[in-house]
């Protein structure tokens, strides 16, 4: 017997959720459907789900909020994808440091929130990370290097930003998730592959030849991205996670 | 010579010249006075001395025997007139009653007239020049010569009236500049007043005319801000409460069977969706300055921006090289370019980027591409929100007429300008130049 994933989506707007919520369901996947944050807590008292679709913008508890509460709780581990109304690059910068795992903005594609819901569903199982970077901590720290991982870009030692393109922020982000962990090109390319594109086998080799660049590694004698000859490549510094940023 | 005297052109110069010429005749008016008064008095006193002085002398040498006259005449002699024993010099008589005879003349005649039977001649010659012809008591003639002239003016009084017309040049330069700096200051912060700028208010200190003049300013200043938040803030209500109905729309329109009626539908809300998210950036590129600054390497942001374009499968290059350090926002900036981008890829299909540091220090970013480019008359226009060119109306492609101007915006807000050129040979030049 398969296991049908079971989403919890919250939202204020009743014809938003239940839409939402026939459409993942057309889709094969079981849906609960509640209004605000108390409903949700009530859900989760009885019944754990596998990914919760919050939105951010809700009277009472916000999204937000509700977030952090989820990954202070015993739900630390359950997947959040946030659904934001809000075009703004901050909603972004604290959705995902309140510890959500993606975001969508309204008006957003059923079917784009599906590919989401999929996407969060196979990076979380296919292989959990090592590293867990909780809300507080947003700087990752490796050799000269910091990660800001709510605004997405390296930080020198002078402290002066080196910006990633979203394809190279992922994929370091996944080896600073597994450090010290040989990863093939099909666990590279499932979990690097992002919202906007499908990369494509070959293009891992690009990538990671791109991020070296972007580290001012030598390619000859990388000292951040070794290659384990026909296994893959594995992040040979150990990452440290800096409590707080500046 | 026809022409006629021209008012002059500034405030400055008309109050200069009118201070100037009241303060000059008032004082011309007031010296005037003052020289009558001095003159009268000293006639006056002059007249009376005449008389008791010309009379004492005509006695005392009426007196004396007739050879000891010419040793006394030394000593009666005066400024203003002498004494002579002879018949004196040949001139036209006066007549006592005639209306311009030398006041002098009646004094003496006052004085001495009913002893002594007197007549009396003017000498003609450059300055004024009488005499009185009488005789003594023994019969000889004695003359009267008189000299009438004022008492010379001082040495110094040139120097005092010169000084004083100094004076009164240094106070009206000083009066106008103290009533035209404030206007100056004025008419400067209205030329440069930019609403969605940060306003830069005016002092409010100095006279009470200034001080309310300053208010009034920054009153309108505030208010003119006020408006335009409120206007912006429309904006961003509208745009942001469209998001929850546009999005059922969307979710409905998946529940629709696959038909043109339904990728029509897609398009149009698709359609709206940008709409609503360019009007809330619109709204926010102008009030929502938050982000911080930080410093950036220009090089790696531009690389990964073209990157990423080039991971969603668009034809962007990017040339040339900055290796430059700058402090920029980074979000604004990557807005910027990201607006300018996807508009050579809507209307081009391509895009490249060309970045070089100039002579001068600044950096310039340019977004080229091969399109059809924007007519000379137009490109000034198309930078202001909702303009769209012509001809992009009825393109699939016509966007909402927000993207250059939200680009524009940020260029300004991060201290940068934008302009665009048509290039030679076709196509359009973005041209971003930053402060280095």
């Amino acid at each position: 017997m398969d296991h049908v994933d079971h989403i919890l989506i919250v939202d204020d707007d009743r014809e938003i959720r239940e839409l939402v919520g026939n459409y993942l369901k057309k889709n094969g996947l079981r849906t609960t459907v509640v209004a605000d944050g108390r409903q949700m807590r009530a859900f989760l008292e009885t019944t754990p789900v596998d990914l919760i679709v919050l939105d951010i913008m809700m009277p009472g508890d916000d999204g937000l909020l509700l977030c952090r509460e989820l990954r202070a709780g015993k739900h630390k581990t359950t997947p959040v994808l946030m659904l934001t109304a809000r075009n703004d690059e901050t909603d972004r910068i604290l959705g995902l440091e309140m510890g959500a795992d993606d975001y969508l903005v309204k008006p957003f594609a059923a079917r784009e929130l599906l590919a989401r819901i999929n996407a969060v569903l196979r990076r979380t199982r296919m292989l959990p990370p090592n590293l867990v970077v909780t809300e507080a901590s947003r700087l990752l720290a490796f050799g000269r290097w910091r990660l800001d991982t709510s605004a997405r870009h390296l930080l020198d030692e002078d402290g002066t930003m080196v910006a990633l393109s979203g394809a190279e922020y992922r994929l370091l982000r996944v080896f600073l998730d597994h450090p010290q962990r040989v990863l093939n090109r099909d666990q590279l390319l499932n979990l690097t592959q992002g919202r906007d594109a499908d990369l494509f086998d070959r293009s891992i080799d690009l990538l990671v030849s791109r991020l070296r660049q972007r580290l001012l590694d030598d390619a000859r004698e990388p000292a951040y991205i070794k290659t384990v000859r026909s296994e893959g490549y594995v992040f040979s510094l150990p990452v440290e996670i800096l409590g707080d940023q500046s | 010579m026809t022409r006629a005297l021209h008012w002059p052109r500034t405030l400055a110069s008309r109050l200069s010249l009118i201070f100037l010429i009241g303060l000059i005749l008032a004082q011309a008016l007031s010296f005037g006075a003052q020289y009558y008064e001095r003159y009268e008095s000293s006639k006056n006193t002059m007249l009376g001395n005449l008389e008791t002085d010309v009379s004492t002398s005509i006695a005392i040498l009426d007196r004396l025997p007739a050879d000891e006259r010419a040793a006394w005449l030394k000593q009666l002699e005066r400024r203003n007139y002498s004494y002579l024993l002879n018949e004196g010099s040949p001139g036209t008589p006066i007549r006592t009653d005639m209306p311009d005879a030398p006041i002098a003349i009646a004094s003496i005649k006052d004085a001495i007239g009913h002893d002594y039977p007197m007549t009396f001649t003017e000498i003609p010659g450059p300055k004024k020049h009488f005499q009185v012809h009488l005789n003594l008591s023994d019969g000889s003639p004695l003359t009267i010569d008189l000299r009438p002239a004022m008492v010379p003016l001082s040495p110094w009084l040139p120097i005092v009236l010169l000084g004083q017309l100094a004076l009164m040049l240094a106070c009206s330069w000083l009066a106008v500049r103290i009533a035209i700096r404030p206007l100056t200051r004025l008419a400067d912060a209205v030329e440069t007043l930019d609403p969605n700028a940060h306003p830069v208010l005016l002092d409010e200190k100095g006279p009470s005319e200034v001080a309310h003049a300053a208010k009034a300013f920054n009153a309108m200043q505030a208010r003119i801000a006020a408006y335009l938040k409120e206007r912006m803030q429309l904006l961003a209500a509208i745009s942001h409460d469209l998001q929850t109905p546009i999005t059922r729309m969307k979710l409905r329109a998946e529940f629709m069977d696959d038909s043109s009626e339904k990728d029509k539908l897609w398009n149009d809300l698709g359609e709206m969706e940008h709409l609503v998210r360019e009007g809330v950036a619109y709204a926010r590129s102008i009030h929502g300055a938050t982000e911080e600054s930080r410093r950036t390497d220009l090089d790696s942001f531009l690389d990964s921006l073209v990157f990423d374009y080039q991971d969603m499968g668009k034809d962007v290059q990017l040339t040339g090289k900055s290796t430059t350090v700058i402090d920029t926002r980074p979000h604004a900036l990557r807005r910027v370019l990201v607006n300018l981008t996807d508009n050579a890829l809507k209307f081009a299909g391509a895009a490249e980027m060309h970045v070089e540091k100039q002579a001068d220090g600044k950096l310039s970013i340019k977004i080229l591409d091969r399109g059809p480019g924007i007519a000379e008359e137009e490109l000034k226009q198309v930078m202001e929100p909702f303009y769209r060119v012509e001809n992009s109306r009825n393109r699939s492609t016509g966007g909402t007429g927000l993207g250059l101007a939200i680009a524009q915006q940020l260029a300004i807000a991060i201290g940068g300008s934008l302009t665009l050129s048509n290039r030679e040979g076709g196509g359009l030049c973005a041209e971003l130049r930053l402060p280095g």
